[in-house]
């Protein structure tokens, strides 16, 4: 009697495996069960936030299947924190994240990120910017597509340089001369020269490699070995370094991020602005003192290098490694990333596509005159070193060009110090 | 069961859990440091006394190690002096005992974090009560790297002045009053009174709190590292932030490892220095 | 005795402006976001509770403050219990290594954490326990137990012997005599140790930052910390953050006075 039950169960055994591993292979969201995508991004600068109403729309697309976004601390190098004790030995909660794209080669190197090479159509990838797509592709694989596309950009106030009869500078001693005469004329203290982020976190250290490329240095030689050009990497810290020193930059920008220079900028308060182009929607809001007075033009170079060496920068989207459903979660990034979705961005947003034909696309630049200009800003722009090891450079790096910010160190021995303990770093990566 | 036994039976959950959690990770970190080891990138390589060597000539390093020992000398020093000068002033307090010590020692039983971020909206250039209190002055405390040390050490002394208060105090309590009685029949009083009779009684404890501040102050991470990060630009980088730096942002795990060992030699080293000098002191009084 | 009245009010002001960054505090956070900065005077125009609102609603403080209220009271449990236990043997019971055993526990104590905390991070790694309280309870727990066996062990030492000989007479082993003739008398001593211990685990930061990742087992300490600020730093709700993460703190040093100097001194004065 005890026989048959137990080979009733002995039969059943795998008749119920093979219905529960079929179940659970099955990326069809089964009517009734709710499919719960956790997407990861940090909070969207600027006037709107398009990303709740692109997930409805995601939603109603795909039926059963819920997105739930959840937001990133406000810093770029906290959420890296994040990200790395979440996906480094466990399983993280969540499918979708938003990546700065100088993290990708690291993520996907670490083994993080899901390989999206099978997923995505050679099309779809060569619609993106190449400097874009460039950081998402290691050895020969894609592992992110982009979502939105920065580039450093130099701002300046339209009204203050028509008064005293100057174009826009192409140099930067050009820039200073233009600071000292504007502010001589105008004769108000309060008026503050060229405003840019000198704090020590990545921002300080985007805008110490744009003084670098604008005189020709490089941060890493082709072989990854630092400061190739030493001279003029010296150069380019003791300028910016004089900025502050001559007064023409304000002492506190060492401490300053993107809001703490675009908020006085925005009030009028300065002449020229380093930044991000999502600040150009916030000057333009109808409150804003400055609005129809902002002026966007390439950064300057100084002697030995080239006009507009601005860095690119924005966001990328990947899939967790680890996410259950695989297939879905790459359907959210085609279509967050996609033509309509980025277009509606733009629109919303202060945000700028990562498709160059959105550029020159007519509705789009109708609402938004700059549109053309900043896409030569972007084709211009440049990358930071694309290397699985590139945060590990700049946390390593950043106190060395911090210490000349603030006058601690002379930009020799900065860049003598630098250069020693990268090749400490590079002794532990590449023997 | 004998008492033997039974005193095996009662050491071995704590010595487990101490020697699990406390010792065997200070062996493995002195083994640790001894590798390249980053997890995130499965790197994991012998380097043998690489990173000793790198430490030995590295500007950063010696900057912390300049930042540490200057943050515990003075910061201890201060305490000290600070704490005695409260404890004398405690030591004739009859009425409203309890709440005395309760405003006192308010300072002490803060979590770190909190004072950090206290000390941080005090010090905060157009918002912070110092700078009001100076008269509108916009001095930026914590960014300019002149001050910042100087900032972290008063939120370090105010932190930790009360311990050393309240052990001078219970100290000073016991001490019979009949011996500044007798003191002044021969003459002794006021600052006489105190080189004479309190200062020789307040001593080894003093030397004591002295052994634990500063093995405390040489060790401290919270503080520092909520406040100021390690800046501006090192000028407040100990080598517990360096330490920290390494392994969890650069993700360096044999390396800060190193670093780690070093704080631990430091602090051993100190220790036993300390550990004579109290013996000598007790063996000669 | 005027005088004596005189003197004692002065010197309870001077440790209530000595106290004065904290109730700055409580000011900051009940004070209106729009008169934060620039500070232009010194009481606000109008109280506001709005801050806190943000902290209950908005924040992870919440869960964090039930986090770090689990993990203390558990890692206090666990460190009084295990420390009374050797605090006794090493006492009263015989202990071949005695010396030994208090010199590493006394070395213990002395152990730096941020030495620690990297092979304790991976060793938590390896045994999945990154982001549970399990981890923080272990961890505080052994920081904490040095102290409490010193402190307990001489607490023990007080209670005199001739009370356990007369249980021992009465034909109770030394379990029975731990129990019904130990405890009881050294449960002051064990209140000390057991608020140093939760006091030390609340307003542990190092190896809770660290082992932490998501607000599941994110102490107060670290959610204050990563204190989440969109544009700005949010000052007036740091502020009402860091009030209710004193509040043990608070209670402790106010209610709880008597035993927490009694743990303090005994664990400085005794050599």
């Amino acid at each position: 009697m005890a026989r048959r039950p137990a080979r009733a169960v002995l039969l059943g055994m795998p008749a119920l495996l093979l219905t529960l591993i079929a179940g659970g292979c099955g990326e069809r969201a089964t009517p009734g069960a709710p499919v719960t995508l956790v997407f990861k991004h940090a909070k969207i600068l600027g006037p709107a936030d398009p990303v709740p109403g692109l997930l409805r729309r995601f939603e109603a697309l795909h039926p059963g299947v819920r997105v739930r976004s959840e937001a990133l601390t406000w810093s770029s190098d906290e959420q890296h924190q994040f990200y790395a004790i979440n996906l480094e030995g466990g399983s993280p909660p969540f499918d979708v994240m938003m990546l700065d794209v100088i993290w990708v080669p690291e993520f996907a190197r670490a083994g993080w990120i899901l390989d999206l090479t099978a997923f995505v159509p050679a099309a779809e990838r060569a619609a993106h910017f190449p400097s874009a797509l460039e950081p998402a592709v290691q050895e020969g694989k894609l592992w992110a597509l982009p979502w939105f596309m920065n580039v450093g950009l130099l701002y300046y106030r339209t009204d203050l340089l028509a008064k005293y009869g100057f174009a826009p500078p192409e140099a930067y001693d050009e820039l200073v001369r233009q600071v000292r005469r504007i502010r001589a004329g105008e004769g108000d203290p309060r008026l503050d020269g060229f405003l840019w982020q000198g704090k020590q976190y990545e921002g300080g250290m985007v805008n110490v490699l744009e003084a670098l490329w604008a005189n020709g240095a490089r941060l890493l030689d082709d072989a990854g070995r630092p400061f190739p050009e030493p001279a003029r990497a010296r150069e380019s810290l003791a300028f910016l370094r004089g900025l502050i020193e001559s007064g023409v930059s304000p002492g506190w920008v060492t401490a300053a991020d993107e809001e703490l220079t675009r908020r006085p900028f925005g009030d009028g308060r300065a002449i020229f602005l380093r930044g991000w182009p999502y600040a150009l929607d916030l000057f333009e809001l109808p409150a804003s003192p400055v609005r129809g007075k902002v002026g966007v033009a390439p950064l300057p170079r100084l002697p030995h290098g080239e006009v507009g060496a601005g860095s690119t920068g924005g966001a990328h989207l990947a899939v967790s490694a680890r996410t259950r459903h695989q297939a879905l979660a790459v359907e959210l990034v085609r279509f967050l990333t996609s033509d309509a979705a980025q277009r509606a961005m733009t629109e919303g947003a202060a945000l700028r596509p990562s498709r160059p034909s959105l550029y020159r696309d007519a509705a789009l630049v109708a609402r938004d005159p700059s549109l053309p200009a900043l896409l030569g800003l972007m084709q211009r722009g440049r990358p930071r070193p694309i290397t699985p090891y590139y945060l590990m450079l700049s946390t390593t790096l950043q106190p060395e060009f911090s210490a000349v910010l603030v006058g601690r160190k002379s930009p020799e021995r900065a860049i003598r110090d630098a250069t020693a303990q990268v090749d400490h770093l590079l002794r532990a990566i590449a023997p | 069961m004998t008492d033997r036994n039974l005193s095996w039976l009662f050491l071995a959950p704590a010595l487990l859990v101490l020697g699990g959690l406390t010792v065997y990770p200070a062996l493995w970190v002195l083994w640790l440091s001894l590798q390249y080891r980053i997890p995130v990138f499965s790197i994991a390589r012998w380097a043998g006394l690489e990173h000793y060597a790198f430490l030995a000539v590295d500007t950063r390093f010696w900057n912390a190690a300049g930042v540490t020992a200057v943050f515990t000398v003075v910061s201890v020093a201060l305490e000290c002096g600070l704490g005695l000068g409260v404890a004398l002033a405690l030591r004739g307090q009859r009425h409203w005992r309890r709440v005395a010590l309760a405003l006192l020692l308010l300072a002490w039983a803060l979590p770190s974090v909190v004072t950090a971020k206290m000390f941080e909206w005090l010090y905060h250039p157009s918002g912070g009560l110092v700078n009001f209190l100076l008269g509108g002055r916009a001095i930026n405390w914590l960014g300019d790297p002149a001050l910042a040390l100087p900032a972290l050490i008063v939120a370090d002394v105010w932190r930790t002045t009360p311990f050393v208060a309240l052990l001078c105090y219970a100290r000073l309590l016991t001490i019979p009053p009949e011996l500044y009685e007798a003191g002044q029949v021969d003459g002794a009083a006021g600052w006489q009174a105190f080189a004479r009779i309190t200062w020789p009684l307040v001593r080894p404890i003093l030397l004591v709190v002295l052994l634990f501040r500063t093995l405390d102050a040489l060790r401290a991470f919270d503080l520092m590292f909520v406040l100021t990060g390690g800046g501006p630009a090192g000028s407040t980088e100990t080598l517990t932030v360096y330490a920290y730096r390494a392994l969890f942002q650069t993700l360096q795990v044999g390396f800060g490892a190193a670093i780690g060992v070093v704080v631990f030699a430091l602090v051993m080293l100190v220790a036993v220095g300390y550990l004579r000098l109290i013996n000598r002191e007790s063996r000669t009084a | 005795m005027r005088a004596g009245r005189l003197r004692d009010g002065l010197v309870l002001l001077g440790l209530a402006l000595y106290a004065a960054p904290f109730f700055w505090q409580a000011l900051t956070s009940l004070r209106p976001d729009a008169e934060l900065l620039p500070l232009a005077q010194l009481w606000p125009s109008r109280l506001t509770l709005a801050h806190y609102d943000v902290v209950f609603r908005l924040s992870l403080m919440p869960r964090a403050l039930v986090n770090s209220l689990g993990i203390a009271l558990l890692s206090t449990l666990l460190a009084v219990g295990l420390g009374a236990l050797a605090a006794y043997a090493l006492a009263r019971l015989p202990v071949c290594g005695r010396g030994l055993i208090l010199l590493g526990m006394i070395a213990a104590t002395a152990f730096p954490q941020i030495a620690t905390v990297s092979p304790l991070y991976l060793m938590m790694r390896a045994f999945g326990l990154r982001d549970t309280w399990l981890a923080l309870i272990l961890a505080n727990a052994s920081f904490a137990l040095p102290l409490v066996i010193w402190l307990l062990a001489g607490f023990i030492r007080e209670i005199p012997l001739a009370l356990e000989e007369a249980a021992a007479v009465d034909g109770a082993g030394r379990p029975a005599a731990l129990r019904w003739v130990v405890l009881p008398l050294v449960a002051p001593g064990m209140a000390s140790a057991g608020l140093l211990a939760f006091l030390f685990s609340w307003n542990e930061f190092l190896f809770a930052y660290s082992f932490t990742a998501s607000e599941a087992s994110r102490t107060v300490p670290v959610a204050l910390a990563l204190f989440p600020g969109v544009f700005e730093v949010p000052w007036g709700d740091i502020a009402a953050a860091s009030l209710l993460a004193s509040l043990p703190p608070i209670l402790i040093v106010v209610a709880f006075q008597r035993y927490l100097v009694r743990g303090l001194l005994a664990g400085a004065l005794r050599e």
